[in-house]
C-alpha cells in the first residue's frame, strides 16, 4: 500500500509493504523518485535508494529470518532540506552488528549494507521496539551540479 | 573456445577461452534475484574450473550487497590465484564496489579487451 502528500511539515510518502525480496526494488523506485521529487541529484537519489534497500534486505534477512509474509512500513518525509527516513518492522528486534568501514574485510560477506548506510547518509540509527525494530535514517539535500550540457563555456 | 545456453535470464551468454570463463550479466540484481545468479555462475565455475573469470555488467545498472557476495564467493571458488576481472562497469556498480573496497580485491576494467590484456 502506498500514501503520499504533503502537509505543514511538508511532502511525505509512506509504504506499507510485505517482507518479499520482490519488493525490493519497487520500494527503493518509489524512495528514488520521491527524493527526485524533493530536488535530489541523480547520484544522491541513487545511494538514498541503495541505502533504502540495503536496510529492507536487512530486515527480510535478519529480523525476520527469510519470512516473506512479515509487515514492514516505510515512511519518507522531507522537510528544512532534509530527508527522513524510517523503516519499521515487527522482527527479533536485535540490534545489527556494527562495523567501520575500516574493519570491514572486503573478502567477508556481509556488514556491508550497514557500512552502505553509514557512509552515505547524514544520520543512522536503530531503536528497539517492544515488538521490533525502528530504523530511522536522514540525508541533507545538497546543490545539484549544473549538468555539463547546461554550463556556458564562456568562449 | 566454448559457448554455452546457460537457461537463466540473468547471465545472458558464457563461453571459454582457455582458462578463463567469459559471462554477461543482464539486469538489475538484488535480493530478489542475486540467488539466480549465484547458483548460475557456481555452476558455470563448477564445471570449467576456469583460473579467471571475465564477467561483463555492462547490462547491470544497479546491484545490491547480495550480489556483492556473489562476486566475493566466486573469488573464493576460482581458488588460489584466481582472478575475478569486471568490465564495463556502470556508475552505480563502481560507486558501491569502491565503498566495499572491492576495488582492492577484483580487477575493474574498461572493456574485455582491456580484462585480457590486464589478466
Amino acid at each position: 500500500m502506498r500514501r503520499s502528500g504533503s502537509d505543514s511539515s511538508g511532502p511525505h510518502i509512506e509504504l506499507k509493504i510485505q517482507s518479499h525480496p520482490a519488493n525490493l526494488a519497487p520500494t527503493r523506485k518509489a524512495i528514488e523518485d520521491f527524493g527526485g521529487q524533493c530536488g535530489f541529484g541523480e547520484e544522491d537519489r541513487g545511494q538514498i535508494g541503495l541505502c533504502v534497500n540495503e536496510a529492507l534486505a536487512n530486515v527480510i534477512r535478519h529480523a525476520y529470518g527469510g519470512a516473506t509474509d512479515r509487515p514492514i512500513v516505510i515512511e519518507a518525509r522531507y522537510g528544512h532540506e532534509v530527508l527522513r527516513i524510517s523503516i519499521r518492522d515487527w522482527g527479533s528486534g536485535v540490534m545489527p552488528q556494527d562495523c567501520s568501514p575500516e574493519q570491514h574485510d572486503p573478502r567477508v560477506p556481509g556488514g556491508l549494507g550497514l557500512i552502505c548506510m553509514r557512509r552515505m547518509m547524514d544520520t543512522v540509527s536503530f531503536s528497539p521496539q517492544p515488538d521490533g525494530m525502528l530504523l530511522e535514517m536522514s540525508r541533507k539535500r545538497r546543490p545539484v551540479a549544473p549538468a555539463a550540457s547546461a554550463r556556458s563555456d564562456g568562449a | 573456445m566454448s559457448e554455452f545456453d546457460t537457461g537463466s535470464g540473468i547471465v545472458s551468454s558464457a563461453r571459454t577461452s582457455g582458462d578463463t570463463l567469459f559471462a554477461s550479466v543482464s539486469g538489475e540484481v538484488d535480493l530478489n534475484n542475486s540467488p539466480e545468479l549465484r547458483g548460475t555462475m557456481l555452476d558455470l565455475v563448477a564445471r570449467n574450473r576456469p583460473h579467471k573469470l571475465v564477467l561483463d555488467l555492462a547490462g547491470v545498472p544497479y546491484m545490491d550487497s547480495s550480489a556483492i557476495a556473489v562476486l566475493v564467493e566466486l573469488l573464493r571458488r576460482l581458488g588460489k590465484g584466481g582472478q575475478v576481472i569486471l568490465t564495463n562497469l556502470q556508475p552505480r556498480v563502481r560507486g558501491l564496489l569502491e565503498i566495499a573496497r572491492l576495488d582492492s580485491i577484483f580487477v575493474l576494467a574498461k572493456n574485455e579487451q582491456e580484462a585480457t590484456d590486464k589478466g
